[in-house]
């Protein structure tokens, strides 16, 4: 019964994320082409929303995501002549953020007293909303729990880890354009997801 | 035949990479396909939590006033206050500081007098009575 209502939930689901990804691929083709005949602003109005995600859940500091998130289309707007077509503008800008995301992390380990700072804001994340599709209370309460595991565990994650496992499994992108946005190799890149899984999968354990 | 799936093997499947002795045991093993949705939803759930929230926060940002009243001494203008208050001590240190030395000065010049006034003398103070019946003689 269980495993039947597993079936149906994820069948629909499945579904809704189809359409919903042609439409966003279809969005994201249309920003691609006006993007690279010169319309930036429709680059950032489209890809905006995704780097400051990928931002915020690596560095849960929204002033410090949204710094990145400027850093990069201004760095992407410096680049844009040099920029050679040979991955999607999506990867290219992600590679930006990654290298970003990277240097942000290591000033702030360094200077660790700008965390303590006023301006900063923290964030508590993203463990404890999770959209209500019929299930019990229980199973809900269940998967609310994993989730808010998940979202621990990724923040415990070594820096590289974290990072494609953020790329793979919010930002939906496949190994091939997580090893060319974060420079690794293919096989890498999969090293460190499996470690990333597993240690996910443990705290999730820990949490049944 | 395997047991049930290990971590790494959950992981492929999870990546859509399984071997076919994995997918095969997936497709006859209950539990660990069971296990294998469950771990996909909490995913799909994660993904789509941290999606959400993000939005929420990035709505935030947004709501906040363009034009926020700004503090009475922001940086700069502190420093600039700083700047003009050590300027002003300046200035009357200026004033204050010749005065002080010109009143020294004066109380210098009151001893010199007296130094002067003692040396020209001819004879010590006890003996000037004496001085004048020289002079007289």
């Amino acid at each position: 019964m269980v495993l039947a209502d597993l079936g149906r939930t994820a069948s629909a689901d499945l579904t809704n994320m189809q359409l919903s990804a042609t439409s966003e691929l279809e969005r994201a083709i249309r920003t691609d082409v006006a993007a690279l005949a010169g319309d930036f602003e429709a680059l950032v109005r489209f890809y905006r929303p995704k780097v400051f995600r990928f931002a915020l859940a690596s560095l849960r500091d929204v002033d410090a995501a949204e710094t990145v998130t400027q850093d990069c289309f201004l760095r992407a707007y410096q680049a844009r002549e040099r920029f050679r077509q040979d991955c999607s503008l999506h990867t290219w800008l992600m590679q930006i953020a990654v290298n970003l995301i990277r240097d942000h992390a290591r000033n702030r380990r360094l200077q660790f007293w700008l965390r303590a700072s006023l301006t900063a804001k923290p964030v508590d994340g993203a463990g404890h909303t999770i959209a209500d599709r019929g299930r019990s209370p229980e199973a809900q309460a269940l998967l609310q729990e994993q989730v808010a595991a998940i979202w621990a565990a990724a923040g415990r994650l070594p820096e590289k880890q974290r990072t494609v496992f953020l790329l793979r499994f919010v930002e939906d992108m496949d190994l091939l354009e997580i090893a060319v946005a974060t420079g690794m190799k293919e096989g890498t890149v999969k090293t460190h997801l499996f470690r990333a899984l597993r240690a996910v999968r443990e705290r999730i354990g820990e949490t049944v | 035949m395997i047991a049930h799936l290990s971590s790494e093997q959950l992981a492929e499947c999870i990546l859509g990479q399984p071997s076919l002795i994995v997918a095969r045991h997936v497709q006859d093993c209950t539990a660990c396909r069971a296990e294998l949705a469950r771990f996909r939803e909490a995913l799909g759930e994660f993904r789509g939590a941290v999606r959400a929230w993000s939005q929420d926060q990035a709505d935030a940002a947004l709501s906040i006033p363009a034009s926020l009243p700004q503090p009475r001494f922001p940086a700069a203008s502190r420093q600039l206050a700083w700047a003009l208050l050590m300027a002003a001590v300046c200035i009357v240190a200026s004033f204050v500081l010749p005065w002080r030395g010109g009143e020294k000065a004066s109380s210098d010049a009151v001893l010199l007098n007296r130094v002067d006034a003692q040396v020209s003398r001819t004879a010590p103070a006890s003996m000037e009575p004496l001085m004048k019946l020289v002079v007289q003689e």
